[in-house]
């Protein structure tokens, strides 16, 4: 367990408002859009220069996304495995040391707290990386466990490097070792340097992780080596048009974190949104696994899908029904897929909807035009395959682009 | 024999309930009069200028439970009423270190990191936690509590809305409510916190008012009265009114008086009036006489039937349970004109924080050992205070350049110990000093050498908080918020709905459901009783969870 | 059957009281049943210590006062004890006798205040009568919907209590809700003055709480107590034999008793138990396991993996701190109460002449201090017959359960001298007639009974840890996370005392859930 009874000293005022990353340096050089948004306390970029070339770039050359805010705890010790494997839903044996797994986990009532990737290291070694703080959660589930639970948010800074030509770019950067990475491997590639072969785009791409000293020179070594390949540093508007159109979710748009909702009823069971394979019924004990269970035999309440919208106006926020009447749900991520050129989005439907119930269903769509509102009705159909998907993200060694 | 006047309703005392009853009857047509003991209005919610140029708000000093539905009804930013959000606060320590609550997010975040890191994640699920009792309460603020002995449809329906949105909860969420309505606010800390000087911070606000100590159970639910307010729809947020809580009143009167209601001031009761068991009117001390056959008292209960109503009016058993209603003193306040803005020097220069309510206490059990000295009849030696410097914000209440700064303390007692003796005679000068240099000592742990810059202060213990406002035993909520003075049994069980024994006689002070705090909810709620009652029920507004 | 592994249906872990009785509920409905204690003696918070502790025969509880007569029907309990009335000491002599409702002085007459008291003792006691039809059922669970046949089952049940509440008529209802989550301390002394008679009932009300008589809700630990009639009893021949009479019933309902058996581990397969692991290895197999040590240390013998995060965080949150401590003296001759008729020192004697003076010596306990001037619970079992060795029993309030640095001897023995002169002064003369003296501190009451914090109550009885939520939120209905485990002990609803009803209950749990 983190030791947190050590002596406070006196120390300097906490900064106010937004904290850089080790990259907003050549974010801030890069920048033209000056557009900026705080992610867990840190600066980051919504837009570097404009969101369609930066999205472009994802699917048709390279980009670095500064993933660095992001929460990442390291859990080590003898009973890591087994600490884990009582948190999250899936079966965490089963996520070998040197590969990366996407995981959830819940809540006692099953809700999911959230979802993230944990990184093995070793057989008694894992980080998890998430969207949500979590340290009073692990050190909670830790407890009873011979494990050292250590939040490693500031002092680990992660890159996202995604595109088609992710992997030529760090060929050139002396980094060819990743050429053996299939995609969620793990590996140490030079001291101090993970990488692995994971994103949040559905496209060829790696994350590479290092100490926050080590950053800028890493940096600089794949801004230098990219010059043939395109590499654009991109913000997060351009992220996440790439993440809807993989079919990923997301914490706080696509479902609500347990732990941060007021209202009653909001949150959401992995079985809701879509994820009974990552829950592993078979295995022992798990948190939230007896309240799944009985979901499991009542049904669920509502179901997470992906739709296909008629029209070409992105339809975020729009009102669901089935016979064009009865209200059976909403859109919680819309977007035009530049790339697979549909309409696409994310969807929560009530039970039966989306589930056993599947036709006749119909968007609400409110568009704004110079002043003018205009409401339309659109076809919707329930899609089972991410709107993208393309071999290259799984071609192993990958191909230059 | 004085003046002899005819009303449709009369209300005894100005307070914001008084003034928000009145309000309301007047809007739906009653010829209504409120009288007022003191020479100025306002009750416990005043703005007063004891010296030329400077304004104080030298009894409540900071507003948020007032509720909005009452707020937009009489129209009160209309009649001049400002509410401004604060921001901020912080507790400092003997060793030159503090804790701040900053408004920014991220800035709190490391804060609490800063005193442990596992309580930034504590602080998440404590203001979860919060808000989800805050969002079960608010709805019932507004709503007279039904009395579960009656068989009357409408106690029966409003029952059964209790029933139902405590079903609503789950049962996870049932057991978690039934838990903090019950355990003590230092427990409910103590699950949550690591360090002492965070849990300290917050617990503040589950003794505020209260004669109970922080391990004390039923303080985590008063904590909720700190929180269950809102600025603008941001719940649990705390403003001031801009020219000091007197500006509340003043704006509540000015829409009654726009509404075609008469203020009579200088005078208090002397008796309510009765005849065969019907109130008639009130007589004043001065001998007016007024007629009416509404009358509503805003003093507390004890004050309105065992100082001001024929104990042959009243049945016997009420008045047992009038005289066993705990209206327990704990509180003292002393408010301080400043010639310079104070020093903090543990504060980073220009701090924003101290704009926010400010603490010397440390840890829980300094904050219960304060509850024991007062159990025995003494001021705490170490004192919990909530300070805060109004005009930062607030340029009206003090000449440029200089400030106002309102210090509460808790705890002090009503019937202060001297000698082996109780007695609120006790309080004297020399008393009232002692005790003011008691928090003057401790206040050295914030602002070393306050005192050098101290124009002129009040001092007042629970006593002449009795004396000046009328609250019996000085107690700020009209009676203390235990669970067996709350809801149905609040303040006596059986006549829980504003209605008394006497017939067209009504209580719409905070010994009332919902209690304390400047929140107007007794006033309007008691409003809603009385319209009914003389058949104008369709007159008060319906509001809406 | 190999020598390391045997079969039951259930296994029961501790032969407390509680455990005891859910063991012989289920053997009297024909399941074979083992308890497994962990001491070379039964008995819990009954007990009376092994062989290396002294002789005393009611070493830590004394007396019977709150066993649920329906708990010792069934069992076919036989017990031996007589009733026994209280004298509430006062420092000046004006001490107060009470007998049920009855409040008399020393010479026979009434207490001033004696038609006031006998009034209120009588609501008291129709107030906790009418609660205690909560006890002989597992708490509401109120999980479903209003038309889910459970939970209309259980709004019916408390539907039932509320028509009580309504047979009352109004006054005694209002008078009821009110009560209920009132302080102890205003309600004696705004009828009754505050003196030895107020006292007596507030320390009543908080014996073996971290709590004063001022503290909200304490009133409802009083009825809780009341909650049986009230008929104090001490059993002839001490707790040793009731002890034995729980030990008869069980062996007569054909228990295997097993001591010095500590179990090491709870064995858990599939979300289910499928028996325990003792120290020496032993394997006990069985489809239900009761435990009667509370949930924390439950939840540790089972494995905290097989438990919610949120859970075992709130079983940690357990609030458990013991404050009743016990001093047991071997005297050379019988001690003589200044003022107290020589018969009535046979009754339970009381030190507690206020309640101010009670919520005096909770203070320094919530700083981990010691009383100076502790609450006492006397008897002296001898005291009818002049013959000696002669003894004192005394439950003593309040002691901090976690005294900063540790009940060390010194600290022992500060503690031990301020009770005796607290004694002496009441009774002048009996330091000297000290043969021999043990104190047992709460944290010794752990060490001997496993009782989560020594609390005398295995958890603090306060409104936010009673009924639905006891002992933690999402344990309360006895069935502790995993299948076929369960909650017997004093921890579980209704809760302390030498009550039986926790015990009785969640065996009845285990059978309608069909554990067995």
């Amino acid at each position: 367990m983190t030791d947190t009874s050590a002596a406070r000293t006196l120390e300097e005022a906490v900064p106010l408002g937004l904290i850089p990353t080790v990259f907003q340096p050549r974010l801030e050089a890069l920048s033209s859009a000056k557009s900026w948004m705080g992610w867990a306390g840190y600066q980051s970029a919504v837009v570097i220069e404009n969101m369609e070339f930066e999205y472009f770039a994802i699917r048709n050359q390279s980009t670095l996304f500064d993933v660095s805010p992001m929460h990442k705890y390291r859990i080590q010790g003898p009973d890591a495995e087994a600490m884990l494997n009582r948190m999250m839903t899936r079966d965490v044996r089963k996520i070998r040391p040197g590969r990366v797994g996407y995981t959830l986990w819940c809540d006692e009532e099953g809700m999911v707290i959230d979802d993230g990737t944990l990184f093995r290291f070793g057989p008694d070694d894992f980080r998890l990386c998430c969207q949500e703080r979590m340290l009073g959660w692990v050190l909670d589930a830790a407890w009873g466990f011979d494990v050292q639970v250590t939040d490693e948010s500031d002092t680990i800074s992660g890159l996202s490097l995604q595109g088609p030509t992710s992997f030529s770019i760090l060929k050139d950067a002396g980094l060819d070792a990743a050429a053996a990475l299939k995609p969620f491997d793990l590996a140490e590639i030079e001291p101090g340097l993970w990488i692995s072969r994971t994103g949040f785009t559905g496209d060829l791409g790696y994350e590479l992780w290092m100490k926050n000293a080590d950053g800028l020179a890493l940096w600089d070594r794949l801004w230098d080596a990219a010059r043939d390949w395109g590499l654009k540093a991109i913000g997060f508007e351009a992220l996440n048009l790439a993440r809807i159109e993989a079919g990923f979710i997301a914490a706080q748009v696509d479902f609500q974190p347990i732990h941060s909702t007021l209202r009653l009823g909001r949150g959401r069971t992995p079985l809701e949104l879509g994820f009974e394979r990552l829950v592993d019924f078979e295995k022992d004990h798990f948190n939230g696994r007896r309240a799944l269970l009985q979901q499991r035999q009542k049904g669920l309440r509502t179901h997470l899908v992906k739709i296909e919208l008629g029209g070409f106006k992105p339809s975020n926020g729009a009102l669901l029904y089935h016979r064009k009447t009865k209200e059976v749900g909403h859109v919680t991520s819309g977007a035009w897929s530049p790339t697979t050129k549909r309409n696409i989005a994310l969807a929560e439907l009530k039970a039966p909807y989306g589930g056993q119930v599947q036709d006749d269903l119909w968007a609400e769509i409110y568009v704004h035009e110079e002043g003018q509102w205009d409401r339309r009705l659109v076809p919707v159909t329930v899609q089972t395959s991410p709107f993208f998907s393309h071999p290259r993200a799984r071609a192993t060694p990958p191909r230059p682009f | 024999m004085g003046q002899h006047d005819t009303f449709d309703a009369i209300i005894a005392g100005s307070g914001h309930n008084g003034l928000t009853t009145a309000c309301y009857l007047a809007r739906a047509g009653l010829r209504v009069l409120v009288v007022e003991k003191n020479d100025w209005i306002g009750g416990a919610a005043v703005s007063r200028s004891l010296h030329d140029g400077w304004t104080y708000s030298n009894c409540s000093y900071v507003c948020s439970l007032l509720r909005r539905e009452i707020i937009r009804d009489l129209e009160l930013p209309r009649f001049g009423l400002q509410v401004i959000p604060y921001e901020g606060g912080a507790t400092f320590t003997r060793e030159g270190d503090y804790f701040a609550y900053y408004s920014d997010h991220d800035a709190l975040n490391r804060e609490l990191a800063r005193q442990n890191p596992r309580d930034v994640d504590a602080y998440e699920r404590f203001s979860q936690a919060v808000m989800r009792q805050c969002r079960f309460i608010r709805p019932f603020l507004l709503r007279t509590a039904p009395d579960p002995t009656s068989l009357k449809p409408r106690d029966l329906s409003e029952l059964l809305y209790l029933v139902k949105k405590a079903n609503d909860l789950g049962a996870r969420e049932l057991g978690e409510t039934q838990r903090f309505w019950t355990m003590s606010i230092a427990d409910f800390l103590d699950e949550h916190f690591e360090s002492d000087l965070v849990k300290a911070h917050i617990a503040g606000g589950g003794i505020i008012g209260t004669g109970l100590g922080v391990y004390s159970p039923g303080t985590a639910y008063v904590l909720l009265h700190h929180y269950m307010g809102d600025v603008d729809g941001t719940i649990g947020a705390w403003g001031f009114a801009r020219g000091g809580m007197g500006s509340i009143t003043q704006a509540l009167a000015a829409s009654f008086e726009s509404s075609g209601g008469t203020i009579v001031t200088g005078s208090g009761i002397d008796q309510f009036l009765t005849k065969g068991g019907k109130v008639t009117g009130v007589a004043l001390e001065n001998g007016d006489v007024y007629h009416a056959s509404v009358v509503a008292s805003n003093m507390d209960v004890r004050r309105t039937f065992i100082n001001h109503t024929a104990e042959s009016d009243l049945p016997s058993e009420f008045v047992t349970a009038v005289k066993r209603f705990k209206t327990r003193g704990s509180s003292g306040k002393i408010n301080v004109s400043l010639d310079r803005f104070p020093t903090f020097p543990a504060a980073p220069d220009g701090a924003r924080f101290l704009s926010g309510d400010m603490h010397c206490s440390t840890s829980l059990q300094e904050l219960e050992k304060a509850y024991d000295d007062w159990k025995v009849g003494r001021w705490s030696q170490e004192p919990y205070f909530d300070m805060l410097i109004p005009t930062q914000i607030d340029p009206t209440m003090a000449p440029p350049g200089k400030h106002m700064m309102t210090v509460f303390v808790q705890y002090a007692p009503y019937d202060l110990e001297v000698d082996g003796v109780r007695s609120p005679d006790n309080w004297n000068e020399t008393q009232r000093q002692a005790f003011a240099t008691c928090v003057f000592d401790k206040m050295e742990q914030a602002c070393p050498g306050i005192r050098d810059h101290i124009l002129h202060a009040e001092v007042r213990s629970p006593y002449e908080l009795e004396q000046e406002v009328g609250l019996t035993e000085g107690n700020i909520f009209q009676g203390e918020l235990t669970f067996d003075q709350l809801l149905f049994n609040r303040p006596v069980p059986g006549y829980a709905q504003y209605r008394t024994p006497i017939d067209g006689m009504y209580l719409v002070g905070s010994s009332t459901h919902p209690g304390g705090g400047v929140m107007g909810a007794p006033g309007a709620n008691a409003a809603r009783e009385i319209l009914r009652d003389v058949g104008k029920g369709q007159a008060m507004p319906v509001y809406t969870d | 059957m190999s020598n390391t592994t045997q079969n039951f249906d259930a296994v029961i872990i501790g032969g407390g009281h509680n455990g005891l009785t859910a063991a012989t509920t289920l053997a009297r409905k024909g399941h074979s049943v083992c308890v497994l204690e962990r001491s070379s003696v039964l008995g819990g918070m009954m007990s009376v210590g092994g062989a290396e502790a002294p002789s005393f025969t009611s070493r830590l509880a004394h007396l019977l006062y709150n066993l649920n007569p329906k708990v010792e029907r069934e069992l076919g309990l036989r017990l031996n004890a007589r009733n026994l009335t209280t004298v509430s000491l006062a420092p000046n002599g004006e001490h107060v006798e009470i007998d049920g409702g009855k409040a008399r002085m020393m010479d026979g007459a009434l207490h001033p205040k004696a038609v006031a008291f006998a009034t209120l003792q009588t609501r008291l006691q129709r107030f906790a009568t009418l609660l205690s039809r909560l006890s002989l059922r597992t708490p509401p669970k109120l999980s479903g919907s209003w038309t889910d046949p459970e939970t209309f089952g259980e709004l019916m049940g408390l539907a039932g209590i509320g028509l009580g509440l309504k047979g009352m008529g109004k006054v005694e209802m209002r008078e009821f809700l009110r009560a209920l989550l009132t302080n102890v301390h205003d309600l004696m002394v705004d009828d009754l003055d505050d003196g030895p008679l107020a006292g007596a009932m507030a320390a009543d009300a908080v014996r073996g709480s971290f709590s004063g008589p001022k503290a909200p809700g304490t009133l409802f630990s009083l009825l809780y107590r009341l909650g049986n009639g009230a008929n104090l009893r001490a059993p002839v021949g001490g707790m040793a034999s009731a002890v034995a009479a729980f030990e008869d019933a069980a062996a007569r309902a054909g228990c295997v008793i097993k001591r010095q058996s500590a179990v090491r581990s709870v064995l858990v397969q599939g979300d289910r138990v499928h028996g325990v692991e003792l120290d020496d290895g032993t394997v006990i197999h069985a489809k239900a396991v009761l435990s009667s040590i509370g949930p924390q240390a439950t939840i540790n013998l089972a494995g905290i993996q097989h438990f919610d995060v949120e859970i075992a965080r709130r079983a940690k949150n357990l609030r458990a701190k013991g404050t009743a401590g016990k001093l047991n003296l071997l005297l050379k001759a019988r001690p003589e109460f200044s003022g107290l008729p020589a018969p009535l020192h046979q009754a339970r004697l009381l030190i507690a002449p206020s309640s101010d003076y009670v919520e005096h010596a909770f203070n320094p306990v919530k700083y981990g201090s010691f009383s100076e001037a502790p609450t006492l619970e006397i008897l002296l079992p001898n005291a009818h017959t002049p013959e000696t060795p002669q003894t004192l029993s005394a439950v003593v309030g309040y002691m901090p359960h976690d005294p900063p640095g540790g009940w060390t001897d010194a600290l022992r023995t500060k503690a031990e001298r301020q009770i005796m002169a607290v004694l002496e002064a009441y009774a002048p003369g009996i330091g000297d007639r000290v043969q021999h003296s043990e104190l047992l501190t709460p944290t010794d009451i752990q060490t001997e009974t496993g009782a989560a914090g020594g609390h005398w109550h295995h958890g603090e009885m306060g409104i936010d840890q009673i009924l639905n939520v006891r002992p933690i939120n999402g344990m309360a209905h006895y069935q502790c996370g995993v299948e076929g485990l369960y909650l017997c002990g004093a921890s579980a609803h209704p809760g302390g005392d030498i009550n039986g009803a926790p015990g009785r209950n969640s065996a009845l749990q285990a059978l309608k859930d069909g554990a067995l």
